[in-house]
């Protein structure tokens, strides 16, 4: 019988439901910040015999001695003990091109109801409010991961607009079939975007996102009210599972290392 | 250290002097190991300008090149204090408010080692099946961008046209007097973006005989014919990785983040830690023995490997 956590925190939840999305076994591309903290949670729990692939060149199957530094695919400690460390043409190339690449995991700023991602400005192109920094490799590992997995770390309507500023990264671009149409490959694109308030997951024909589940204690409403578009609501909608005691034992103390190791959170985690 | 005496091995105040001319287009190679930090400081310090510069992963050897006012223009996917995530303040100073103003070709990671990896084959192009509908295509599109169908398969494909930088400079564990270099750990786009460069400046922790390459030839990056100046500059690549030499000082990077907040902060970290020293020794000396000593990487060995044969 599991044993349910009482008090955890909003984005504690959002790293255990995103981390859920990984199952046991599979080759995960693994984006920046949360995504390694996420896909390294996933390995110590439900998932212990998940593949990591880094866009630095490196493929791991099993964790470091050590979290590495914030950001970091790079750390000396991902490359020692890994399976094999090449190029980014190996990884970007030969497994995600290729299409090795069973999850993509990435970290956003900005998501819109067909899943496109902004991480290059907030306003006009050529006169952003901000300017972010761009695409890295996220555009290609949602480009070509066959079940990508965004994250977002706060749930309020300007990260959540019913179109991003840019599309960086392409989710379903304009919806239906047009990420298709566009030259993607058939068999990739979004299933699930987590926020710190519910799981969203995308209609098969619109491919518009639905709330799928509601974090324990979050209304409906709430998440109705700060998403920057009419959200429908799947007729299906069930709370999301609660992490354990466990899980949030574990998590905690990642946490705890990453703060050592320079990783910036928002204030609340 | 004369040139003139030993052929490609000099300073790297002569290297830069030598090899970088206002308005060149300059790869810089290293995704968080291998970055040439010294290099960039060096070209800082002699004012370069109008520079095009190109990394997979720009970092903030770009946000200070920016910052410093080298740079006219930006081809890079991504340009960001690592540790953090920080924004890179000058680069977004630069892009929010013209301080100074640069232009920039967005890409993305795969994309721009795929042109870096036509750049180096000799080839005008490469095709791929990543970008097309986000809107850094749309820009791209026309420049460094094209569609086609596939001509055996009809599918549609996005081309990417080759680049082949002036210049490359690199950070690497070892190199011979000959500029075989060799590198060890994550290589990022380094191999393809700097063997698709005409010229290249190699920065290396220590310079060795060529009888150390010649016993372990895998990891040789570039061959030493194509390579213009050998440098010997250890801790080149701080505050950055370097696999069996040293980690990333977390610290400076942090610190580095708070204090270019703004333009008179970001000028007060010039002054301190690239005007003010005159080589990368004096730069060595601000951060303190002590300092390097807790960067400095344990020793762990990889097991040998034979290399033998009847």
């Amino acid at each position: 019988m599991k044993e349910y956590s009482k008090g955890f925190k909003p984005l504690e939840m959002m790293v255990v439901a995103a981390a859920r999305e990984i199952g046991d076994g599979e080759k995960v591309f693994v984006g920046m910040h949360w995504p390694i903290l996420i896909s390294f949670f996933a390995k110590r729990t439900h998932a212990p015999d998940v593949v990591f692939f880094f866009e630095s060149g490196i493929i791991r199957d099993s964790l470091p001695d050590r979290l590495p530094g914030s950001w970091s695919i790079s750390d000396p400690c991902i490359c020692q003990g890994s399976t094999m460390c090449g190029d980014s043409l190996d990884t970007l190339g030969m497994l995600l091109h290729r299409g090795f690449a069973e999850v993509g995991m990435l970290s956003a700023s900005q998501v819109d109801r067909h899943g496109n991602i902004n991480t290059t400005c907030i306003g006009a192109y050529n006169k952003p409010a901000v300017r972010l920094p761009g695409g890295g490799g996220a555009t290609d590992v949602a480009s070509l991961s066959k079940r990508l997995v965004i994250v977002l770390d706060g749930h309020e309507s300007r990260r959540l607009p019913e179109m991003v500023d840019f599309i960086t990264s392409p989710g379903y671009l304009n919806g239906s079939d047009s990420r298709y149409k566009s030259g993607l490959r058939p068999g990739t694109g979004p299933i699930a975007l987590i926020t710190p308030l519910g799981v969203f997951r995308f209609t098969a024909k619109e491919r518009e996102m639905r709330l799928s589940t509601y974090h324990p204690g979050v209304s409906i409403e709430k998440i109705i009210e700060n998403t920057g578009w009419d959200l429908k609501v799947s007729n299906n909608v069930t709370e999301t599972e609660p992490p354990t005691k466990e899980e949030i034992e574990i998590l905690r103390k990642m946490i705890k290392e990453a703060k050592e190791r320079y990783y910036s959170f928002p204030p609340e985690t | 250290m004369c040139s003139e005496i030993d052929g490609k091995v000099m300073t790297l105040n002569e290297a830069i002097r030598k090899f970088v001319d206002d308005g060149m287009t300059i790869y810089f190679g290293g995704f968080g190991q291998h970055t040439p930090f010294a290099a960039v400081h060096e070209i800082i310090r002699q004012r370069k300008k109008n520079l095009t510069i190109t990394r997979a992963a720009g970092g903030i050897i770009f946000d200070q090149l920016i910052g410093a006012g080298c740079v006219e223009k930006v081809i890079s996917s991504h340009v960001w204090n690592f540790v953090g995530p920080t924004p890179a303040y000058a680069f977004r100073r630069a892009v929010e408010k013209g301080q100074p103003k640069i232009e920039i070709d967005e890409d993305s990671l795969l994309s721009l080692n795929m042109r870096y990896l036509a750049g180096a084959l000799g080839l005008p192009f490469m095709p791929i099946k990543s970008v097309m509908g986000t809107a850094i295509f749309e820009r791209g599109m026309g420049k460094y961008y094209r569609t086609i169908d596939c001509p055996f398969t009809g599918e549609r494909l996005c081309l990417l046209r080759a680049i082949n930088p002036d210049l490359g400079v690199l950070q690497v564990q070892r190199v011979d007097r000959d500029g075989n270099a060799q590198v060890w750990s994550v290589r990022g786009d380094s191999k393809h973006g700097i063997n698709a460069c005409e010229r290249v400046i190699i920065c290396a922790e220590e310079i060795v005989g060529t009888e150390v390459i010649r016993a372990d030839p895998d990891r040789t990056i570039i061959p030493g014919f194509r390579v213009d100046a050998v440098v010997e500059e250890p801790w080149g690549g701080h505050p950055d990785y370097m696999q069996g030499c040293y980690d990333r000082d977390l610290e400076y990077y942090s610190m580095y983040g708070s204090e270019t907040r703004t333009p008179e902060g970001f000028e007060k970290f010039l002054q301190e830690w690239v005007y003010s020293v005159d080589n990368r020794k004096e730069y060595l000396k601000n951060l303190g023995v002590e300092r390097l000593m807790k960067l400095r990487a344990r020793h762990v060995l990889s097991a040998p490997v034979h290399f033998g044969y009847r």
